[in-house]
């Protein structure tokens, strides 16, 4: 077969994934779907445009960054630390899920999704931003228009988004040390 | 609503001597809901019955393989491990004849292991089933023109993903893929359907109509090219009589003097894609050897895919012996029900040599192959009487373009004809639906049906007429709002009390209207450029379809734990959530186990020529004599038909719990001890019994726990599961039925099946013959006249919008800055789920109002190369994320049941954008999207 294909090596969610021979145009979506059978970054248009594919990647500082799936090849990865939406929760040794995540906590007791197809994408944005505000607490009044500038790229065709936002904003509040005094 | 022609009926009239083959497979054609893992904890449901979140929520918010998408076959038990993957080529022009497929881009290695066309198809004798619904031909044929933009031409299939993924990069957005040959005649079909609604008063809405499609008949017709060729008018026959009537009303109109503002406006709404984030997909895996189908996909309509899909198959080479359906959640806001794709996905499955094969969209093929929502196009006449504000006469022709192939088109044409009228209370009226076929991609089913478009026009419109009256908006809507017991354009009276009066009287005290003048006059002063406008919308929309059918059983062991088994599935709206809540709000428990989108009920062995619409009074009153006959088995997950119609099954399964079980086993409870126990010092009756906080309590009686009871009722061999069948024709069905022990007993179902205690005497448990239950025939029933078909709708949830905004006057941007909504909706069972349904259709309706569009034809999404870069989804920043408020009325009584809301909360906040960008600038738009384009035309 002609498929020029490369090693791959990676972590995910903690585990070390490879080496594996991936296909050089594989994107990363097709790779966690077909190869590792992590189908939550969902495929939504595969341009790039409506982040329900975004992952997370930890940097060497410990910050956290976004990035989206259906556009990113496989191999950008390459050495990577990435957290996928299944690995948000926490789990005992069978896999099983024991404590969600604050934000898959506070999404799923705001009522935020309904089909769920985009959650997957609002968690790993919102766990991002969390993320961003621990390291640069933002004023109170400044806190929805940040919300909206961080999550506004996510596309909800039937939530209408207010439960979402309205739960991260809840859940910034009430965690310390995320907004101003 | 779905009324006039269906599938059933196409199916019937084309094929003839077949339909009977559609019954032949169904016992051995089953489908099933995958749930897996996470399941909520067991305290997901609070004692007061509250839930702390979806039944669905942990797998959901943890990305579990939920959808259908996530599903590979090594994911299903009992499949083989190694997947397949398949995808298609379409044709991207109509005015040629299809030649070939050019595949020598691939090379050798990418070439398909199964290239399948047209012509392999006729080979093995497989052809569309139900023709004409789904067009004629799934494929192009070699030699012919497509029907329609986007026509499937090929199907390639590969055994391996990264193969697959490689040669659908290579190929995709390539014009020279699909060889086109010479210029050929046109192959989509004609118009597919003409309606007439036509109704004048007796000279008050309380006194019985001068003619009515209830009374008397909806005008049907056919067509010469594109014109509907009505009947002549005539005093003969009921459609002649109707024409008369029509005619008389245009004569009104014609002859109208100055004491009457007549108003004549043409609206134009947008074709646009439903975007539900799934796109279609399905993994089908074909044995030839033992003849299973095996096949997970996406769908609302599951029973409709298996059953369909058993005709198809069961008529090609392809041996056929049963079929087994999974169903993932899904979504798709209509146009997942009753859609194609899975019966292409079949195909793949026929032709992957005993593969699993998986043929999933991605967003362009998504854009290109998908039910779209209708384009309307909209004449309207509004004749008002000066002096009293009140309505004399509206008329409408509306013209829908279904697209090249007919799907539910001429059942959202006269939907659509039929909310015309909206809330208004008309005393004659005259609405027609021309549904047109076009070389589009074909429209479907989508939120809102028809009604949407129909509905905003005449909202817009009002808003207008209410102007040139120099009425208030308000006072003249309060003018003509239906009051409780009046007639809507079929001449039917709507279910229930009417609403209207107490919105109206909410929105006209908010203070976004109250103030809106001068908020305007502040607003523009501090912000030149900038113009300030504020709209209203009202609307109210049918819910279900006039021949809905469903299945609930609920059964429990002696243990207590309790088991809800439904046809219902997971479309994202929270069904199977509130489905599991209104049993527990009945019985006192939550179900410890559900068991959602089943197709197989082997206790209800009913027998169905599921034509609920179209067969006459004398055939409908031969066959009930059948105990087992019904008009219809079951419905899609579509209509806003789940709280109440779906919920009426359950709340129905749930009552009779109670009656056959939970009262007698607690009065034997009660009832222990000498000279009758603690029951005996009290009158203690039926309509006493409470289940409060999981415990069963009567007047004075020492409550119990629902374990104490069931163990009681297994005991004594009492009726411990109830299966019931449910139909509903713009009323509900209703039967006695004998029970062994019990007596004679009446409940709003058409079919029962019970299962007895681990008490009940060995004669007794003989009969529960049918799948471990004992189906009892009815002893009488009582189904809605047919004639009720023609009142085209009976339940409505009413909703209105108030949309505050601003119009940039430079760039023509207009932006949402609040708004506030008022809905009725009976009672809330989770209040949480109305207040995601009532946004997340606003967010749809703005979208509809100022962004979504797709063009028709050769630009539009036939031609692949459409995305969410070009088809402008609302975001957060459209939607007045943070500013948004919404109220419900209160419901009438504990007792006012749940009304269907999931499509009306998307239609008010049209008209109410339109209407407020009138209030801004002082131009009324008539054709949607009001882009930033139309609006700097407009002020040019």
């Amino acid at each position: 077969m002609t498929i020029a294909t490369r090693t791959l090596s990676l972590t995910i969610n903690d585990e070390a994934v490879g080496p594996i021979d991936v296909p050089e145009t594989m994107m990363m979506q097709d790779f966690l779907y077909e190869y590792l059978n992590l189908t939550g970054s969902r495929m939504g248009c595969g341009q790039g445009i409506c982040h329900a594919c975004t992952v997370i990647v930890e940097k060497g500082d410990g910050s956290l960054e976004e990035m989206r799936t259906c556009i990113t090849g496989a191999h950008w990865f390459a050495g990577r630390k990435v957290r996928t939406v299944e690995g948000h929760a926490k789990r005992d040794a069978n896999g099983a899920i024991t404590q969600l995540s604050p934000v898959q906590q506070a999404f799923i007791e705001h009522f935020s999704f309904q089909c769920g197809y985009c959650t997957p994408g609002f968690v790993t944005g919102a766990t991002v931003l969390l993320d961003q505000l621990k390291r640069n607490p933002v004023r109170r009044e400044a806190l929805e228009g940040v919300i909206s500038e961080a999550l506004d790229r996510h596309i909800c065709r039937c939530t209408g988004y207010v439960r979402y936002f309205e739960a991260v904003r809840d859940l910034v509040l009430r965690t310390p040390g995320l907004v101003k005094a | 609503m779905k009324t006039g022609l269906t599938r059933r009926t196409v199916l019937q009239a084309t094929a003839a001597g077949v339909a009977i083959r559609i019954s032949l497979l169904p016992s051995a054609t089953r489908a099933e809901l995958i749930e897996t893992p996470p399941h909520p904890g067991a305290d997901w449901l609070g004692p007061g019955g509250k839930p702390k979140y979806r039944l669905d929520a942990i797998a959901k918010v943890t990305g579990g393989k939920t959808f259908t998408r996530d599903y590979r076959a090594r994911d299903l038990a009992g499949w083989p491990k190694q997947q397949a993957h398949a995808f298609m080529l379409h044709a991207t022009r109509v005015d040629r004849v299809f030649d070939s497929v050019d595949l020598s881009l691939l090379g050798e290695d990418l070439k398909p292991d199964r290239l399948v066309l047209h012509e392999d198809l006729v080979a093995d004798g497989v052809a569309i089933p139900a023709p004409g619904f789904y067009g004629d031909v799934f494929f192009v044929p070699k030699g012919q023109t497509a029907r329609l933009l986007g026509q499937p031409v090929a199907l390639l299939i590969y055994h391996d993903f990264a193969r697959y993924d490689a040669a659908k990069r290579k190929l995709r957005f390539n014009d020279r893929v699909v060889r086109y040959g010479a210029e050929g005649p046109s192959t989509t079909p004609g118009p597919y359907g003409a309606a007439r609604y036509v109704r004048i008063d007796g000279g008050s809405p309380e006194a019985e109509d001068r003619y009515s499609a209830l009374k008397d008949t909806t005008i049907r017709t056919g067509f010469k090219g594109e014109e509907p060729q009505w009947p002549a008018a005539g005093d003969g026959d009921a459609m002649a009589r109707g024409m008369a009537a029509a005619a008389e009303i245009e004569r009104e109109i014609a002859n109208a003097g100055d004491d009457v503002l007549v108003l004549r406006r043409s609206f134009t709404s947008q074709s646009a894609d439903a975007s539900a984030m799934e796109a279609d997909n399905g993994n089908v895996w074909y044995e030839r050897a033992t003849g299973i189908l095996h096949a997970l996909i996406a769908t609302q309509s599951p029973h409709e895919v298996a059953e369909m899909a058993a005709h198809m198959v069961s008529k090609s080479t392809f041996p056929l012996k049963s079929i087994d359906l999974k169903i993932g959640y899904t979504v798709g806001y209509g146009t997942k029900d009753h859609a194609i794709f899975p019966f292409y996905c079949v195909l793949a499955g026929l032709y992957a040599e005993g593969r699993p094969v998986r043929l999933a969209n991605d967003r362009y093929e998504q854009f290109q192959t998908a039910l779209k929502r209708h384009a309307f196009q909209m004449d309207k006449v509004m004749v008002i009487d000066r002096k009293t504000g009140q309505f004399r006469a509206m008329t409408g022709r509306y013209r829908n373009d279904g697209g090249g192939r007919e799907n539910f088109s001429v059942s959202v044409g006269t939907v659509g004809a039929t909310a015309a009228q909206s809330i208004y209370y008309l005393p004659k009226s005259d609405f027609s639906a021309a549904i047109l076929s076009s070389r589009a991609v074909d429209a479907g089913s989508m939120r809102g049906y028809g009604t949407l478009q129909t509905m905003a026009a005449t909202e817009m419109m009002v808003d207008e007429a209410a102007e040139a009256l120099g009425l208030d908006a308000m006072e003249f809507r309060r003018r003509n709002a239906l009051k409780s017991g009046m007639k809507n354009s079929q001449g039917a009276i709507p279910s229930g009390a009417l609403r209207h009066d107490e919105i109206l009287a909410r929105a006209e005290k908010h203070p976004l209207w109250a103030g809106r003048q001068e908020r305007k006059a502040a607003f523009e002063a501090a912000n030149p450029g900038q113009k300030y406008g504020v709209g209203y919308g009202h609307v109210h929309k049918d819910y279900g379809t006039g021949a809905e059918a469903a299945l609930c059983a609920l059964a429990f062991d002696s243990s207590g734990r309790l088991k809800l088994s439904h046809v219902a599935h997971e479309i994202g709206t929270g069904a199977t959530t509130s489905q599991a809540v209104m049993a527990a709000g009945i019985l006192g428990r939550q179900p410890d186990e559900t068991e959602f989108g089943k197709v197989r009920w082997p206790q209800m062995p009913l027998e169905t020529s599921d034509e609920p619409y179209t067969l006459s009074q004398e055939e409908e009153d031969r066959r009930m004599a059948n105990p087992r006959w019904t008009p219809s088995f079951t419905s899609p997950m579509s209509a806003s038909n789940s709280v109440y119609y779906l919920g009426h099954a359950t709340r129905e399964a749930a009552r009779a719990l109670v009656d056959l079980a939970i009262w007698p086993a607690a009065r034997s409870l009660w009832s222990r001890g000498i000279g009758g126990g603690q029951l005996a010092p009290e009158a203690v009756r039926r309509e006493d019994l409470r289940i409060v906080g999981g415990r069963i309590n009567a007047a004075a009686m020492q409550p119990l726990s629902f374990a104490e009871v069931a163990a009681e009722a297994h005991r004594l061999g009492l009726v411990t599961g109830v299966t019931v069948h449910s139909f509903n024709r713009w009323q509900w069905a209703e039967a006695e039925f004998e029970l062994p022990g019990t007596g004679r007993r009446r409940f709003a179902i058409d079919a029962l099946a019970v299962q007895y205690g681990e008490g009940a005497p060995a004669e007794r448990k003989a009969l529960m013959t049918e799948g471990g239950w004992h189906f009892v025939d009815r002893a009488s029933v009582f189904y809605p006249p047919t004639q009720r078909n023609n009142a085209g709708v009976t339940y409505y949830a009413p909703m209105a919008t108030l949309a505050e905004i601003t119009v940039d006057t430079g760039s023509g941007e207009v932006r949402l800055l609040s708004h506030h909504s008022i809905l009725e909706c009976g009672n809330q069972i989770v209040p949480e789920l109305v207040s995601g349904q009532i946004q997340g259709g606003l967010a749809m309706g703005i979208g509809h109002a100022l962004k979504e569009y797709l063009p028709l034809y050769e630009d539009g999404p036939g031609n692949g190369t459409w995305n969410w870069n070009r088809y402008e989804l609302p975001t957060s920043k459209d939607v007045a994320v943070w500013s948004q408020t919404a109220e419900i009325l209160p419901p009438l009584s504990e007792t006012d049941p749940p009304k269907g809301m999931a499509e009306v909360v998307m239609i008010a906040v049209v008209p109410a954008i339109v209407n407020a960008v009138a209030h801004a600038i002082g131009k009324r738009f008539h054709s949607l999207p009001i882009t930033p384009e139309k609006i700097r035309e407009a002020l040019a």
